[in-house]
């Protein structure tokens, strides 16, 4: 359960998250949809507190971000876009081990969960291989492994799929919808409509930092008379900045 | 906490010193850098020798025979070489100088006159430098030769020119000088490794992480800041240790290879070492924390590469401009002089000194610097602006 309340964020004079509120329910995947610049990265890095709110707060299972960040924390995963953030020295079972560790794993834990992951994402040919020689797709794999190890509830993507070619694009919708049907809390930030539709249940369009609609997918549907979502996002950023 | 710094710690050891660039930079080049040096002196040195051995080729510009001009001839430590246009083969250092002899040398000197002999020679070449006062000495032997005909003329024994006999005698052992030069050469290195030894590894630890996009994932585990840096902090003091270690592994085979550059190895009493050891390990402590906090304002690697270049420039200074200085005489103001101070604590162990008071005074400054120096690299890696720059 993921409850955002007000939450705002100043970089000096600019403002790029202006107090957005909403809720997010277990086992349902939010869509957050805006441009780029929007203040989509920056709504997720505050949500696991990795930047200090200007004002507001959110809550991750209960947990308070500015109160008790270290257990808000806890409850998250996170897999950013782009680069996959791995090390390349270091073998796929490390990279892993490490973050099941610095999350408070035990090491008979970790080898536990790795040897699931292995298997479920198909690493094993590669496992013990170190990362820097890998393709984007094996790479991918190794940052989704690495973000679920310690099992959280709560699941933060940032433009996951951004850069990566159609076959790992899949491996993180399947990864996705996996979650989904495990009943993790979700939110999906991306600006590609298409993606929003084929996995989110609820979805935010953010645009200059505010929160300009939210609503389920259906009903955002059912209100503009069954209006292609692009046509949605375009009316109402248009109508947000007239 | 202590679980999750060892856990840090522990990873990026590893993965430090798998990198062949971290390796290459901490341990190899520290290990060869005196080696090659004594070697690239060594022959430099070997040339000079050589040359200075080789009889000097000369020119010489006389109209008539004279007495000189046959002592020059006969002597083994002089080339003559025929030459048309004596300065342009100066020039082109075909000879190394020219010497004009007077046209009235012969007639001058019997007369019991001066006899002019003009030397020209290339200050600017270091050859030509060298083959000057040899030469010199050289028409001084002819003159004295001469002297002494005329004193016999007179009946006077060569002696009478002689009014003081000085005999030299050093009271230095065996390898006096050696010793000079060890504990010169020692806390300069030391010093500018225990600074700047950690620099690669600080690199890759602050700048790296960002440019690799891996700080991100690593800021949003359970792990508190705190640990995170703590554990990379010590990870940067061991790298920079492991190449003060190295260096001085260097600068050991060094001394065996070229004694005269580089001095002897004496061995040190204990409490030296201990001394130099925690004074060195100090500055390590400061500086790569320094290096930490540069690192990670930096955006990417070679923005770090830029902002630590001047640390070690910085260091070199402190470092040569106690090169000379004194153990057995440090004014008490260097004590409270940062860097400076480390060095002449170094200096005075090295001669056997360990004044508690200067001891506790460096002792006390270090700790004020480490605690300056983490309190910055605290504040650096809680700040949003410095996280992000990029």
């Amino acid at each position: 359960m993921i409850e955002v309340l007000n939450l705002g964020k100043k970089f000096k004079e600019v403002e790029a998250v202006k107090g957005i509120s909403f809720n997010v329910s277990k086992g349902e995947v939010f869509g957050l949809l805006g441009e780029n610049g929007a203040g989509k990265t920056t709504t997720l890095r505050l949500l696991a507190t990795i930047l200090k709110p200007t004002f507001g707060t959110a809550g991750l299972n209960g947990y308070d971000i500015i109160k008790d960040p270290e257990r808000a924390r806890g409850q998250i995963g996170i897999l950013f876009g782009g680069e996959t953030g791995l090390y390349d020295r270091l073998t796929a079972r490390e990279n892993i081990e490490y973050f099941g560790l610095l999350n408070g794993m035990d090491k008979r834990e970790i080898r536990k969960r790795i040897e699931f992951l292995t298997e479920k994402l198909g690493m094993g040919e590669y496992i013990d291989r170190r990362v820097g020689k890998f393709s984007k797709g094996m790479k991918q794999k190794v940052a989704i492994a690495r973000s679920i190890v310690h099992d959280p509830d709560i699941m933060l993507f940032d433009e996951p799929t951004s850069g990566l070619d159609v076959t790992a694009i899949n491996i993180v919708h399947e990864f996705i919808l996996d979650l989904k049907q495990q009943g993790k809390t979700i939110i999906f930030s991306s600006h590609s409509m298409k993606e929003v539709e084929k996995l989110c249940d609820t979805v935010g369009i953010i645009h200059k930092g505010k929160m300009i609609e939210i609503s389920s997918l259906t009903l955002l549907m059912q209100k503009y008379n069954n209006m292609d979502l692009e046509d949605i996002f375009i009316k109402l950023v248009g109508d947000s900045n007239a | 906490m202590l679980k999750y710094i060892w856990i840090v710690f522990k990873k990026e050891m590893k993965d430090t010193f798998r990198d062949r660039k971290t390796i290459f930079t901490s341990i190899i080049i520290p290990i060869l850098i005196f080696p090659i040096l004594s070697l690239a002196l060594g022959s430099g040195a070997s040339e000079i020798i050589e040359e200075g051995a080789k009889p000097i080729d000369i020119a010489v510009i006389s109209e008539n025979d004279n007495g000189l001009l046959k002592y020059l001839n006969a002597h083994q430590g002089i080339n003559i070489i025929n030459t048309d246009e004596p300065e342009k083969s100066l020039e082109k250092l075909e000879v190394k100088a020219i010497v004009k002899i007077d046209k009235y040398f012969d007639e001058k000197v019997n007369k019991g006159e001066f006899g002019t002999v003009e030397i020209m020679y290339d200050e600017s070449s270091q050859k030509s430098s060298m083959a000057y006062p040899k030469l010199k000495s050289i028409i001084n032997d002819y003159s004295k030769i001469i002297v002494s005909k005329r004193l016999k003329e007179l009946g006077a024994d060569n002696n009478i020119l002689k009014v003081v006999d000085i005999k030299a005698i050093s009271v230095a052992k065996e390898d006096g000088f050696g010793i000079i030069m060890f504990s010169m050469m020692l806390p300069m290195f030391l010093t500018i490794w225990s600074a700047v030894g950690g620099i690669p590894a600080a690199t890759d630890l602050g700048a790296g992480e960002k440019e690799r996009q891996t700080l991100e994932p690593l800021l949003t585990t359970k792990v508190n800041r705190i640990s995170l840096l703590i554990g990379k902090y010590f990870t940067v003091v061991v790298a920079g240790i492991i190449a003060t270690l190295a260096s001085l592994t260097g600068f050991i085979i060094a001394t065996k290879l070229k004694a005269d550059l580089f001095g002897t190895i004496s061995t040190l009493p204990i409490n030296t070492i201990l001394i130099i050891g925690l004074f060195c390990i100090g500055l390590t402590l400061t500086f790569s924390s320094l290096e930490l906090a540069i690192s990670f304002y930096a955006r990417n690697f070679k923005e770090a590469q830029t902002y630590l270049t001047p640390v070690t420039i910085i260091m070199l200074i402190p470092a040569y401009l106690t090169m000379y200085l004194d153990g057995k005489a440090i004014p008490n103001a260097y004590f409270h002089i940062p860097v400076i101070n480390v060095i002449s604590i170094i200096k005075e162990a090295l001669v056997s000194i360990y004044n508690p008071v200067h001891i506790g005074v460096v002792l006390i400054w270090v700790i004020i610097y480490i605690s300056i120096a983490l309190m910055v690299t605290v504040k650096m890696f809680n700040k949003e602006t410095v996280i992000f720059r990029n």
